[in-house]
């Protein structure tokens, strides 16, 4: 451990293990009151902040990097960096970042400030780590103000019943059990300083190795599930969500499932403070039957997990067609993954829009001091497209009556051409093809088009299908088509028939739950956990993440999920009509399909797997980060697919898990995060681990293969998803029932058996016993050795005796 | 249709590097004549793409069996490979293949390189765009050549976004040229 741990003032106060000098946790207390009436007499406006309250009651022994700086923990992040090493691709060959520039760094040309094109890659993925973490963590600030402004600093943080290991991620990073939501906003004070360190590296003449730069990317998407942790822990703990609760509400979703006979308004994003403000002033009123709140993204799961009378309209790249449809009589956005030209696309519809966040003002004016009934009045009248209101507390107000009010007008409107307007306009198609080549998805919308002249609307409706609904193709039109709202017009029927039912956020994984399934994890019996996470990017529609959880549940994995991904998966049914979250139950078990809920649930995710470390292992989490990060590695076989990755925030949650050693694949989009994490199964010492019970360097199978992964297919997703749970700690059994399936889905969708099976045989007890002839025939062919199956550790300190 | 060398998906523009337009097979004589060892890498959307009476994986089979080339196929394309009958072709993701060619003394799954050359085709053409942006810019020795109809910047030749039918003859007469076809 590096000796220079630096001091964050009074939050932490002690001395590195190592040295033995006593340390003790402080941190602020912070009241504040508009009124109090004490035995000193009354004051107004009364803000107190008094000295420290040390928490010594926590008798689990402090670990050796508590609230680590962004080098503290290099060396563990190196290892994991020289077994999976950046495959980088350029997405350009300049960099432009400086008036030095632009500079070419093709070939091994050095810029002006000396940095090679490495180098460059992996600080724009630093750049992305960032971008990604401080858009989580500016939510969490944002929450934790708010919720310290409503219900005071000392208000309790709590995950649920059997959550006693509540916050694994905070006590993991920083050695604290955060109790309350000033702790909370402790917490997230070293999240910014940390994060203001990584992003610093990226200035000009900073930072130049690309695998320091590396580094920071872990750190920053370490920070990013801490502060992910914090917004989740609080806004559970305050806003009566489910608390660890495998049966959260069944919700209705689906486009289809909005009642057109009510007031619709509309929420995008993922900050749940304005939304719920809706949903509480409806609730307040009894107006639930004359209006009704859908959402969209994050804010969909959030608004649900409160009220589960809300609806989830759909994922992310659901936007546009929605917006454009007319449905929404009013648009409240909050903040990430919101269209930035939503007050042009919505005042197309005469729906006003009602930004919330000062992340995302979007151009209206600020409407924030005026009293509600003015605001409505020009919102109503047209006299302004939208305006911004910061006060959230007006928001529900001014939201819903807004609505009311222009629902009857706005339901005589028509927004949409008909099929018959479509087809006389597509004669005049030019046939340049610019709106394929703007197509992400290559998508031939041009021979579409060509279909429509015909009336044949068929070719439409599966580009609908397919879309992302990011409406490049009309922007690329020379004629100004409204390709976009072609397609949603060809796919109504769809569009109507979307009605699912999704299970809303559960949050945290049980203690309980963990202690129940510890074992046959770490020993692979359950051959592993998928989970499902992400935006709504996808190569060929959500179908397909819905194919792939479903193709793994059924082989009794365990399926989490979160964000567009769990909407995604919800939204297909099968032949009786189900959902999958109908068909199967939310509990952290195996074969189910556990939606955690929006992207700030991810932690979960993570906090499952550091549970399993201190609770069937035993191992002490606090300030512990390296030692728990190389037991998951090792044991623990979790794979994150984000099949439609897409933002920086992707970016950085991908990068909080690289670092506690969890592999994670993206779809093909993905390959433009540039930068890949690979492992070289045929590099024997790359595999190498200490047994911790003997000290010795031992060979081991090249398990989890890869660290960051874009696949092509789902075809390949899937073959990949099976090899990525193998862990050189796996029982016999486990081996060889993950092996099963590994075999298995290769055949299935490859048309052979895989060749490397040998490679994964440590002992004869590894085989399945099904396939053994065959097995046996390709040991001998590779003259396969038996290996001993180690207590496997990165960690030269983690051997019995601490290595020496 | 634009028949210019410029990338097809109009905002994948590269740096300083581009690609020579291929608009006749001859152009490769050069290369194909200085290259040793040749690698036929072909992406999942090949088995839906046709090709004459066939496929773009009967293609593949046709130019590996004329070039001598080892076939890798990328994000499950193996399994129409398998399908024919072809048992030449050994199967990577199209990720792990990239980077495995920025090692000079990489000898490939079938233990028969390093490769000096590389023919592509048939990935989604953003990942294939990827993939080459790692080998032009950290595989040095690699000369490689896109079959893909639509131009991609990082290989040293590339199709410039051809039309349906004069893509399919000049895939034809590059098979010719490397000793197969009619």
């Amino acid at each position: 451990m590096d000796d220079s741990q630096p001091y964050y003032g009074a939050m932490f106060e002690g001395t590195s293990p190592r040295t033995g000098t006593d340390f003790r946790m402080k941190k602020k207390a912070y009241f504040k009151a508009d009124e109090a009436d004490t035995g000193l007499g009354k004051f107004k406006g009364l803000e107190v902040r008094i000295g420290t309250i040390v928490d010594d009651e926590w008798d689990e022994p402090m670990g050796p990097t508590p609230m680590p700086g962004p080098t503290t923990l290099r060396s563990w992040d190196h290892k994991i960096l020289t077994k999976y090493q950046p495959s980088y691709m350029p997405y350009c060959q300049v960099c432009c970042l400086c008036t030095m520039g632009k500079c070419d760094l093709s070939g091994d040309k050095r810029g002006a400030c000396g940095i090679d094109i490495k180098g460059q890659q992996a600080r724009i993925v630093l750049a992305a780590a960032n971008i990604g973490c401080a858009a989580h963590l500016a939510h969490s600030r944002h929450l934790i103000d708010h919720l310290i402004e409503e219900h005071g600093p000392r208000t309790e943080l709590m995950q649920g019943p059997g959550t006693e290991i509540h916050a694994p991620v905070t006590r993991l990073v920083t050695g604290m059990r955060p109790r309350t939501l000033e702790d909370a906003s402790l917490i997230l004070d070293y999240c910014e300083t940390q994060m203001t360190h990584t992003l610093s590296a990226t200035a000009t003449g900073q930072e130049g190795s690309w695998m320091d730069f590396e580094s920071k990317v872990f750190h920053a998407g370490m920070i990013d599930q801490l502060s992910m942790e914090i917004a989740d822990l609080a806004q559970v703990s305050t806003l009566g969500m489910p608390m660890a609760d495998p049966d959260a509400p069944l919700v209705e979703s689906g486009i289809g499932m909005m009642d057109m006979d009510k007031a619709i308004i509309l929420t995008i994003g993922h900050n749940i403070v304005p939304a719920a403000s809706i949903t509480d002033y409806i609730t307040e009123k009894r107006l639930n039957d004359q209006a009704e709140v859908g959402g969209m993204c994050c804010t969909a799961w959030d608004i649900t997990r409160r009220d589960p009378k809300a609806k989830v309209v759909g994922p992310i790249s659901w936007q546009l067609r929605f917006i454009r449809s007319g449905r929404a009589d009013v648009v409240v956005v909050d903040e990430q993954c919101v269209r930035t030209d939503v007050v042009r696309e919505a005042k197309k519809v005469h729906a006003p829009v009602i930004s919330t966040s000062d992340k995302a003002v979007m151009g209206l004016p600020d409407r924030s001091d005026d009293p509600p009934e003015s605001i409505i009045k020009e919102l109503v009248s047209g006299k302004i497209d939208g305006c911004y209101i910061s006060d959230h507390s007006i928001v529900g107000e001014v939201a819903t009556k807004v609505a009311i009010a222009l629902k009857p007008s706005r339901r005589k409107m028509k927004f949409f051409p008909s099929k018959k307007a479509i087809q006389k306009m597509a004669e005049d198609c030019k046939k340049c093809s610019e709106c394929i080549r703007a197509c992400p998805n290559d998508q031939n919308v041009m021979e579409a088009v060509l279909a429509a002249q015909t009336g044949n609307m068929e070719p439409l409706r599966e580009v609908y299908k397919n879309c992302i609904g990011c409406a490049r193709c009309e922007s690329a039109c020379p004629n100004d088509y409204d390709l976009h709202s072609w397609m949603v017009v060809a796919g109504e029927a769809d569009c109507e028939d979307e009605k699912y039912m999704v299970r809303t956020g559960r949050g945290a994984i049980q203690d309980t739950e963990i202690r129940h399934v510890g074992q046959p994890i770490v020993f692979g019996e359950i051959p592993g956990v998928i989970a499902h996470v992400g935006c709504a990017n996808y190569p060929s529609g959500g179908d397909d993440v819905h194919h792939m959880a479903e193709e793994f549940a059924k082989r009794r994995y365990i399926i989490v999920t979160s964000g567009c991904a769990a909407i995604s998966m919800g939204h297909v049914r099968d032949e009786n009509g189900q959902s999958i979250y109908e068909r199967r139950s939310g509990a952290f078990d195996a074969g189910c399909v556990v939606n955690v809920g929006s992207c700030v649930a991810n932690s979960h995710i993570a906090g499952a797997a550091i549970k399993i470390a201190a609770i069937f292992a035993k191992r002490n989490l606090r300030g512990n980060y390296a030692e728990i990060a190389d037991y998951i590695h090792h044991r623990v076989g979790a794979v994150g697919i984000s099949w439609g990755a897409m933002s920086q925030k992707a970016a950085s949650i991908a990068a909080g898990f690289w670092r506690l050693g969890v592999p994670v694949i993206v779809g093909p989009h993905g390959s433009k995060y540039r930068r890949m994490l690979l492992g070289k199964a045929d590099n024997e010492r790359d595999w190498m681990v200490y047994d911790a019970r003997t000290g010795e360097r031992v060979p081991t199978a090249p398990g989890p293969e890869h660290l960051f992964y874009a696949a092509e297919t789902v075809a390949e997703a899937n073959v990949l998803t099976a090899k990525l749970v193998l862990r050189p700690n796996d029982t016999g059994k486990g081996r060889s029932i993950k092996l099963s399936h590994y075999i298995d889905i290769h055949e299935t969708y490859y048309g052979f058996f895989p060749e490397d099976i040998w490679k994964y045989i440590r002992r004869e007890t590894d085989i399945p016993i099904t396939l053994k002839d065959k097995i046996l025939a390709q040991m001998k062919e590779n003259k396969w050795k038996e290996r001993k199956i180690p207590d496997p550790t990165l960690l030269k300190e983690q051997v019995i005796g601490g290595g020496a | 249709m634009v028949m210019k060398p410029v990338p097809w998906q109009t905002g994948e523009i590269c740096g300083p590097e581009s690609a020579k337009s291929l608009t006749k097979p001859d152009v490769l004589k050069r290369d194909l004549s200085k290259a040793k060892k040749l690698l036929l890498i072909v992406g999942s959307e090949a088995p839906d793409e046709k090709h004459g009476k066939g496929d773009m994986v009967d293609y593949a089979i046709a130019l590996s069996k004329a070039g001598k080339m080892d076939v890798i196929a990328t994000g499950g394309a193996i399994k129409a490979f398998i399908e024919k009958g072809f048992e030449g072709a050994k199967t990577m993701g199209a990720m792990e293949l990239a980077y495995r060619l920025q090692d000079p003394e990489w000898k490939g799954p079938h233990g028969r390189g390093p490769y000096d050359m590389i023919m592509i085709y048939g990935q989604p053409y953003y990942m294939q765009w990827t993939m080459l942006s790692g080998v032009m810019n950290f595989a040095p020795q690699i000369v490689p050549i896109a079959l893909g109809r639509y131009f991609q910047p990082h290989a040293k030749w590339s199709f410039p976004n051809m039309k349906e039918k004069q893509y399919h003859t000049i895939l034809d007469e590059i098979l010719e040229l490397v000793g197969g076809g009619k």
